[in-house]
């Protein structure tokens, strides 16, 4: 079977506005379609669905993906997203490849700012 | 540079995803599931043997294992990543002859889907839209 892309990724909420704001606003991601449970936003080359599993009868749980979100610099989106009080876990890490900082949304899903500074091996 | 783009740039800087996290207990078996049934190629540059890269066409799946990365596992939430393939009925019947258990497709009316679960029991989304988008266009 081929897979030929990814069509979307999830995030649960539990409140849709909150949610609306943190992604929307904080985030700056632009809006491509909005219900009143879900909301899908551009994430670059991808959609990011953000849903309230309690329309549908189902529990929330918080995502571990730790999503890696391209910024082109760790340090300046840090501050500027601290300074619209997002707080991160722990400080900038450098890999020796990359820079990553780890963040989570309103809810609890786990969200990484990243750069990778090194060149590719290929 | 597209109207999107711009707004997105507006943010923090916004750019793409560069990978996701797909938590697993055992990397060789979740080789097996995302190489060989599923037929992502794997990245020979992975980086580590408890951290290997599988492309996903657009986006690159991250397969990993949380307890040598100093944190305990828990698998991503129902929905978290759904892969578009040709036919979701095809796709399942063939996952199904692989001995996996694959959830009733479903269709919403613009798309179709059927659940799996990953060896470590991360759900997978196989799914297709087969609407046209509001501009017309076919995914």
């Amino acid at each position: 079977m081929q897979v030929e892309q990814v069509d979307f990724v999830s995030v649960l909420t539990q409140d849709i506005a909150r949610a609306k704001q943190f992604y929307g606003d904080t985030l700056g991601l632009p809006i491509e379609t909005e219900g009143e449970s879900d909301l899908e936003f551009t994430l670059g080359q991808v959609t990011l669905d953000v849903f309230n599993p309690a329309s549908i009868g189902q529990e929330f749980e918080p995502s571990p993906a730790g999503i890696a979100i391209r910024v082109p610099d760790v340090a300046a989106s840090r501050a500027e997203l601290e300074a619209k009080g997002v707080q991160f876990d722990g400080d900038i890490v450098d890999t020796g490849v990359c820079h990553f900082a780890f963040f989570k949304d309103p809810d609890g899903n786990q969200l990484m700012l990243h750069r990778r500074y090194a060149p590719r091996e290929h | 540079m597209s109207e999107s783009q711009a707004t997105s740039l507006a943010g923090v800087g916004v750019e793409r995803v560069d990978y996701i996290r797909i938590p697993v207990k055992d990397i060789e078996e979740a080789k097996h599931f995302y190489g060989e049934l599923l037929g992502l190629s794997l990245d020979p540059n992975s980086p580590h043997d408890d951290w290997v890269e599988f492309q996903a066409g657009n986006v690159t799946l991250a397969v990993m294992t949380p307890h040598t990365h100093e944190y305990e596992f828990s698998p991503l939430p129902p929905g978290a990543i759904a892969l578009r393939v040709r036919d979701v009925a095809e796709a399942k019947a063939k996952l199904e002859a692989e001995g996996l258990q694959v959830n009733e497709m479903w269709d919403s009316g613009q798309c179709r889907g059927a659940g799996v679960k990953d060896p470590s029991g991360n759900p997978i989304l196989l799914h297709r839209r087969y609407a046209p988008y509001p501009d017309g266009t076919m995914p």
